[in-house]
């Protein structure tokens, strides 16, 4: 949204402020929407005071995070005192402003201008991934025409149009609302994406058949207010009235997207950015999309190894819990930055008093990219809390460096190593080399969410228990600008599996249960249609 | 890329870069050059160039040569007829007039070039001579006016004689 406060003193051609001024406070003004007074900043639009204040607007092309088109002419307002509709999202409020969008005159060019957008639809809804969170659908209900008085025949466009590695297009459902064009404008700034040919015939498409291919591109896919724009990843997987939501942080990398997780007993099947100001805006980058796959069950270890044998992983990790007890310095943790702060604080916490041990080692994934950044979201630090590690590290004095672990191994100085591996395994590319190295240690202790065949064949004494994901657990990541930010415990995929807390806790001595019995479990199948019960007899 | 603008086409597009509040503005200009240099047609490759030169995405500019019918989307002959056929060209013969020159020319379809490769036909929205119906532009020289049939026939004939002296 364009921050429209600052007209004073940003004068173009060159002319610096010379002196700081006080920052004044933003004018304020007052106006009526349909019957409520509203107070806003001067320079809001009439579409941003709706939204400011809780009142709902059919509008399309309008996005907060892009520029103003107009070309919807869905958000039709009356202005008192003005006799023609104006549309709410490039109109600003004035002081006194009277507004409606409830009158007959609002609806009645709203029904129409859907009525519009509706000649060339092909109306294949049954058929169509967007169908229950569409616009056009849910504008229908609430300004539908339901006789329609278009004779016209409708005009055939491109179907199934493979846009790039994750979306696909059909350009006849499209209503040429040009978010997506925007967006590849103005955010990824790409400009992969235009509006071709005019009138009825134009279309959305790429030059000269260029892919959409951008690590931001599924993003167009949300913001697409019909089915025209669909995720390659997500489509005909589920119906979209088969999922819940569940609010998180992505932990593809430090910068800590919020995110919501969608699934249902089947699993989880995507992830969409939730809004943070200070975090990513509106968007998410397409690695985070991918930060699901690894939570689902067929990738999951589902219960612990000990020793080439299955075991339930409470009592698995109670047993290590007694081996590693007072082994001193001869044992050592190493730690990604993939977990939460509660769960470092457990284990840093168990390694230096109940183990006694101040070999703790922080794996770092990609040290030769760790600081990249692609300018808009994505960091090269693949980790959700490297920050909150490093933070836990220091206040502990845990300073040992990774080549005194190298060394110990093959010394023999350090016998037992417990790894608390990563959640993520493919941000991991050093992965191989690192199990490699570190199964040298007569004793291996692997804390894990994913299952790694080079892991699973591993012979002596190795022990693989498995862990939670983030969809799984309450606890608190540090993203790299020190946000700390909350992830609540959603859903349950692998019930057996454990937090690194509760693997402490049992380390500690705490007796083993049986897996606690989830309600909100996933990955046995759909037996019954839950949803309907929620819906009532409909 | 196969195709390049020439040194005055690309001195011709940067200045006329220079004279518009943005750079869209000049994509017309630069689209008719492009045209121009490319035998009629605007192809991907002419896109493609004009985007190097006037530094703007391609896609803004496929979406300017889409959008206007004046830039050609497929090859056309060296003589790309387009004939009136609104209202008052209409009545007064326009589409008639395109069809016998078609014939004579060797065109099957609109938009077709004819064997000898000299010859498309189009016919085209009002052109703003109603006064002198029928009439019909070649390429973008001055318009031909107050035609009829034989007059149509025996420009088709000029033309094939000097296209195939050139």
């Amino acid at each position: 949204m364009a921050d429209n406060t600052t007209h004073s003193n940003t004068g173009r051609a060159g002319t610096e402020p010379t002196e700081a001024k006080p920052v004044e406070a933003p004018k304020m003004l007052k106006a009526k929407i349909n019957g409520v007074d509203v107070e806003v900043k001067a320079g809001t639009s009439i579409i941003e005071a709706f939204h400011q204040n809780g009142q709902s607007i059919a509008h399309y092309c309008w996005h907060p995070g892009l520029s103003v088109a107009g070309v919807c002419r869905l958000c039709m307002v009356e202005i008192e005192g003005n006799p023609r509709l104006q549309i709410a999202c490039n109109t600003a409020v004035t002081e006194g402003m009277v507004v409606n969008n409830a009158s007959e005159k609002v609806k009645e060019a709203v029904k129409w201008g859907l009525d519009f957008h509706l000649i060339n639809h092909p109306l294949d809804c049954p058929i169509c991934d967007q169908a229950g969170e569409c616009g056009l659908q849910d504008q229908y209900m609430a300004y539908g025409k339901y006789d329609p008085e278009m004779a016209e025949r409708k005009v055939k466009k491109h179907k199934v149009v493979d846009l790039g590695p994750r979306v696909v297009l059909d350009t006849e459902r499209c209503i040429l609302c040009s978010r997506c064009v925007r967006f590849t404008d103005e955010v990824s700034k790409s400009n992969e994406l235009g509006i071709f040919n005019r009138g009825d015939r134009a279309e959305i498409g790429t030059f000269d058949g260029k892919p959409l291919n951008n690590n931001y591109s599924t993003n167009v896919v949300d913001i697409c207010p019909v089915g025209a724009l669909t995720s390659k990843d997500f489509r005909f997987r589920q119906r979209v009235w088969f999922l819940r939501e569940h609010n998180t942080i992505c932990t593809g990398c430090s910068t800590g997207c919020n995110t919501r997780a969608f699934y249902n007993k089947e699993g989880v099947f995507r992830i969409k950015p939730n809004y943070h100001k200070d975090v990513n805006g509106y968007w998410m980058c397409d690695v985070g999309r991918d930060v699901y796959k690894f939570a689902n069950k067929e990738a999951r270890l589902l219960d612990a190894r000990v020793r080439g044998e299955w075991m339930v992983p409470s009592l698995a990790a109670k047993k290590t819990g007694e081996a590693l007890r007072g082994g001193g310095n001869k044992v050592a943790f190493v730690v990604t930055g993939q977990y939460t702060n509660e769960e470092y604080d457990a284990l840093l916490g168990f390694a230096k008093n109940e183990v006694g041990t101040s070999n703790v080692f922080h794996w770092i994934n990609n040290p030769e990219t760790i600081e990249a950044f692609d300018g808009l979201l994505l960091r090269g630090d693949r980790n959700p809390n490297t920050r909150g590690l490093m933070d836990r590290l220091a206040s502990s004095s845990l300073s040992a460096k990774w080549p005194e672990l190298v060394q110990g191994l093959t010394s023999g100085a350090i016998t037992t190593v417990v790894v608390a591996g990563p959640e993520n395994q493919s941000q991991f590319p050093d992965l191989k080399a690192k199990i490699m190295e570190l199964s040298k240690a007569a004793k291996l202790v692997w804390l894990q969410a994913g299952k790694n065949d080079q892991l699973e064949a591993l012979d002596g004494d190795v022990t693989l228990i498995p862990l939670k994901t983030y969809l799984e657990k309450d606890g608190t990541f540090v993203n790299y600008k020190g946000i700390a930010q909350t992830v609540k415990k959603g859903l349950s995929i692998v019930p057996a599996s454990l937090s690194i807390t509760e693997v402490v806790e049992l380390m500690r001595g705490a007796p083993a249960v049986e897996a606690p019995s989830d309600v909100d479990q996933v990955g046995v199948g759909r037996i019954y249609n839950e949803f309907t019960l929620v819906r009532g007899n409909l | 890329m196969s195709f390049k603008l020439s040194a005055d086409g690309v001195k011709y597009v940067q200045n006329e870069l220079t004279r518009y509040e943005s750079k869209q503005s000049a994509i017309i200009r630069a689209l008719y050059r492009g045209q121009d240099e490319n035998g009629g047609w605007v192809s991907p490759d002419v896109v493609a160039e004009l985007s190097r030169v006037m530094d703007i995405p391609a896609s803004q500019i496929e979406e300017v040569s889409t959008f206007y019918t004046m830039f050609n989307k497929q090859p056309v002959g060296k003589y790309h007829i387009q004939v009136c056929c609104t209202l008052t060209c209409g009545m007064l013969g326009g589409r008639e007039l395109t069809d016998a020159m078609m014939k004579e020319a060797g065109c099957k379809t609109y938009g077709d070039v004819s064997p000898d490769g000299l010859f498309t036909f189009n016919k085209v929205e009002c052109l703003g001579s109603c006064d002198t119906a029928p009439m019909l532009q070649i390429n973008r020289d001055p318009y031909i006016e107050s035609l009829n049939t034989e007059k149509g026939l025996q420009l088709v004939r000029d033309l094939r004689a000097k296209g195939g002296r050139q």
